[in-house]
């Protein structure tokens, strides 16, 4: 397929016409635009990644699916307070993404490019570099020449009669045409976080259920179960290894709200020891958090199977 | 399923909207790096007004950090290659400041490892090329990172160290550099009095089946040194010529057991001032029989042995005639100065001598001592059994009796049922897992690191997940074995949040001595 090929250059036509729109476009409220553009779920190894900032947030704003960033953070790459792109989403978070329809699964394949269009995308690449080179050379002669253009109004409204100061800015201001030169070397250039586009762009194919990374066992299907329903009742969840549980309960977003439960999923028919329910409840205690122990249940309702979880927790009775 | 013959349809992405123009690239040269703070977590939602602007704004910033792409100048970054077949990325102009710790030159070109060139990727210093066009952070993840190089949860914990500013290396037992390091350790402290220890523990048969169980702290403490050292690569190979020897000597020792019961020896007391039995001397023609050589008593007190016999001709060379040697001449020479004891040493002593050794006469009966020995452990065993008929008669036997002991800390030994388990105790029959193994080396940010001279780790990281099994006690055995005096630490993964264990082991205190 030579669509490889072909979009790159469509791309840097548009991008030529609409550079300056394209902020406008990126920052109009996503309303329309998140309607019609799926999210991309990539594996590393059996891994669900996001990668691009709007699949991030519509996934956080419509379907609640928090994740971690695991990457550096581009701002600040060196410190682990605030981290970046890629969000890494749990199995389940995947799960209901794609079975809610709002995103697909996607494998990046490799290409056996043929050297023709490797060569094209790589000449296109340097053509988009040449063309952003010139462009920021412009700008950079606009900024110097804004700046002197300040200096001089500041020189005028001085009003102190420097008219040899105001004559000499003038004379560069003046030269400054002729004798500008941008350093090659001062270019800036986007270091793409996501798949970008004007890079040989390998195939990427919608997985098929069969072949999910995860193998589907009883116990990510107790733990999914849990998940859809706590999502449902609007809590926001996080995975919770360090507190020994299998999800985080958050009341509100997790940005600005502490967890509420630990929740343990738990199959009904699994014989759990008491020592093991004690040792986590001693833990939430510890941690000011309820323990939730969460089993999903069938009942069937007049004939309907209705999935329902249920939830326990373990209090002291109070009683010496 | 139906669909498994359908060939998936494949996704159009659309990838200009990430893409910035030149203005914005111009813009992002000057760029604040503050990170807003976020305040104070709240407890619940309740709707009011003030706490909805207070999310909107901490969302807000959260955006924005993470929209925001990496614009660097070109100026200052490293152009570099991928090499898939090698999995390795060759740098194309030189190194800047991360050469002191990372990478490596190969054929006199500089290169890096996936994980590292991904880390540098990520914090802007490094532009990766294939096929002359960049590589996107995600195309980075997706090509470095697999089985054969470093996996996704390596690479996390792989780049949450570094973004700290720790040195982190990759671990291989393979490397030289790790064999070197580790001679160049061991040289500069006491190596020639751990060398024969190795030597010997790696000839384990012939190590008393016994020894394990009644080695004392310090003997164990100084096999697991010397144990180390057979952990080095290279120089675990046995030597089989020593192996030979040591077989040799011991069949010697077995050889000359039976003469040893058979051998008629001398009467030690009888002796000393008649004629020396030469007969004595002929039955040890091929091997020395240590139970019938004889040596003179110089230092006796008695003063009756005024003259030492001659040796048995048999054992001189020639005609060479030794004479009677009188004796009085030599005890001037030895020192007979007293010595100073302690009082309870003195009674013992005088003790000692009032029952002399030599009068009684089942000692005397002894003809060597063989025979001595065994009659003084019947005579101890006689003394225990009239003592504690009582108890041996029971089925239950005590752990201890008394008067075998001479201090707490013995009793505390032979009353301790389950010994405890020296975590770092060799024992290099165990069977090595794949599935756990040591992934980095980890040094300090504030010591001064030479990729040529690296020295000792901090700690070393074995990776693992939160979904995985928790190690076993003979994994941590294995990898703390492979670590030698570094300890191990685990980073276990749970989703991209990191957590470092170790296991670390606890003595009990034993406060009695």
């Amino acid at each position: 397929m030579d669509w490889s090929a072909t979009e790159p250059s469509i791309l840097s036509a548009e991008q030529h016409v609409e550079s300056s729109e394209c902020v406008d476009a990126r920052n109009k409220t996503d309303g329309e635009k998140a309607e019609n553009h799926t999210v991309n779920i990539s594996f590393c190894g059996s891994t669900p990644l996001l990668w691009r900032a709007a699949d991030i947030r519509k996934c956080r704003e419509e379907v609640g699916v928090i994740g971690t960033l695991v990457g550096s953070l581009a701002r600040q790459p060196r410190q682990n307070v605030r981290l970046g792109r890629p969000l890494e989403i749990l199995q389940e978070e995947a799960r209901l993404l794609v079975e809610t329809g709002k995103a697909t699964a996607v494998r990046h394949k490799e290409l056996s490019e043929t050297e023709e269009s490797r060569l094209k995308a790589a000449e296109l690449y340097q053509a988009r570099l040449e063309q952003s080179y010139e462009e920021q050379c412009a700008l950079a002669l606009e900024n110097k020449k804004a700046v002197l253009q300040r200096v001089i109004s500041e020189k005028q409204n001085d009003k102190k009669g420097n008219e040899g100061a105001e004559q000499a800015v003038r004379e560069r201001l003046e030269s400054v045409e002729k004798s500008f030169s941008f350093p090659r070397s001062a270019v800036a250039v986007q270091l793409c976080t996501a798949r970008a586009g004007f890079s040989h762009c390998p195939e990427e194919h919608a997985f098929l259920a069969a072949d999910w990374p995860m193998p589907r066992d009883k116990r990510s299907e107790t733990r999914f179960r849990v998940y859809k329903d706590l999502r449902r009742k609007g809590f926001y969840l996080t995975a919770a290894g360090k507190f020994g549980g299998d999800y985080l309960v958050y009341p509100g977003d997790p940005l600005r709200f502490h967890a509420h439960f630990i929740a343990l999923c738990l199959p009904m028919d699994e014989k759990l020891p008491l020592s093991d329910v004690l040792a986590i409840a001693r833990l939430g205690s510890n941690v000011k958090k309820t323990v939730l122990l969460c089993s999903p249940q069938d009942t069937s309702e007049s004939g309907e199977e209705i999935e329902e979880v249920v939830y326990s927790s373990l209090q002291w009775s109070g009683i010496v | 399923m139906a669909a498994n013959d359908i060939q998936p349809e494949p996704v159009q992405i659309d990838f200009s909207n990430e893409l910035l123009s030149s203005p914005e690239l111009f813009q992002r040269r000057s760029q604040s790096h503050k990170i807003p703070v976020r305040g104070q977590k709240e407890f619940l939602p309740n709707d009011s007004v003030q706490q909805m602007a207070c999310l909107q704004k901490t969302l807000d910033e959260h955006w924005m950090l993470v929209t925001e792409e990496r614009v660097e100048r070109v100026g200052n970054l490293v152009n570099a290659d991928w090499i898939p077949e090698e999995k390795l990325v060759k740098l194309q102009s030189p190194a800047g400041k991360f050469w002191q710790t990372m990478g490596f030159s190969d054929q006199g070109k500089q290169c890096l490892f996936p994980e590292e060139a991904l880390y540098l990727m990520e914090s802007g210093n490094v532009q990766v090329f294939y096929q002359d066009l960049p590589l996107s952070i995600q195309e980075g993840y997706e090509s470095f990172l697999s089985d054969e190089t470093v996996t996704l949860l390596q690479y996390q914990v792989f780049g949450h160290l570094k973004r700290l500013g720790y040195v982190v290396n990759r671990f291989d037992t393979r490397l030289p550099s790790l064999y070197k390091q580790q001679l160049n350790l061991h040289l500069s402290s006491n190596r020639p009095s751990k060398q024969p220890k190795r030597k010997w523990s790696q000839s384990p048969s012939f190590r008393p089946c016994n020894k394990k169980s009644t080695a004392s702290p310090e003997e164990s403490a100084g096999q697991h040194e010397g144990e180390i050292k057979t952990s080095v690569p290279y120089s675990s190979v046995e030597d089989p010529g020593q192996l030979q020897t040591q077989q040799a000597f011991q069949d010697e020792i077995l050889k000359s057991d039976p003469e040893l019961d058979s051998a008629p020896g001398r009467n030690w007391w009888t002796n000393i001032s008649s004629q020396p039995q030469p007969d004595s001397f002929q039955t040890s023609v091929r091997y020395w029989d240590f139970s019938c050589i004889f040596f003179p008593d110089l230092g006796s007190l008695s003063g009756n042995c005024a003259c030492l016999p001659p040796p048995d001709p048999s054992l001189l060379p020639g005609a060479l005639q030794v004479p009677e040697c009188h004796m009085a001449h030599w005890h001037r020479n030895i020192n007979l100065k007293e010595e100073y004891r302690s009082k309870q040493k003195q009674q013992r002593e005088q003790h000692r001598q009032r029952c002399n050794i030599n009068d009684d006469q089942g000692v005397r009966r002894c003809r060597n001592w063989v025979e001595y020995l065994e009659l003084v452990k019947k005579r101890r065993s006689q003394q225990h059994n009239k003592r504690l008929t009582y108890l041996r008669e029971q089925e239950v036997m005590p752990l201890s009796q008394p008067g075998k002991c001479s201090s707490h800390r013995e009793l505390l030994e032979q009353v301790n049922i389950i010994q405890s388990y020296d975590l770092l105790v060799a024992n290099s029959r165990l069977p090595s897992s794949d599935q756990w193994r040591i992934n980095f080396n980890v040094y300090q940010p504030d010591t001064e690191f030479k990729k040529s001279y690296p020295g000792k780790p901090y700690t070393r990281l074995c990776v693992c997940s939160f979904d995985g099994p928790v190690p076993n006690l003979h994994v941590l055995k294995q990898l703390s074995f492979q670590s030698g005096d570094v300890s191990v630490t685990f980073a276990v993964v749970d989703h991209g949040d990191i957590s470092f264990y170790c296991f670390k082991e606890f003595k009990l205190p034993t406060d009695v001595y």
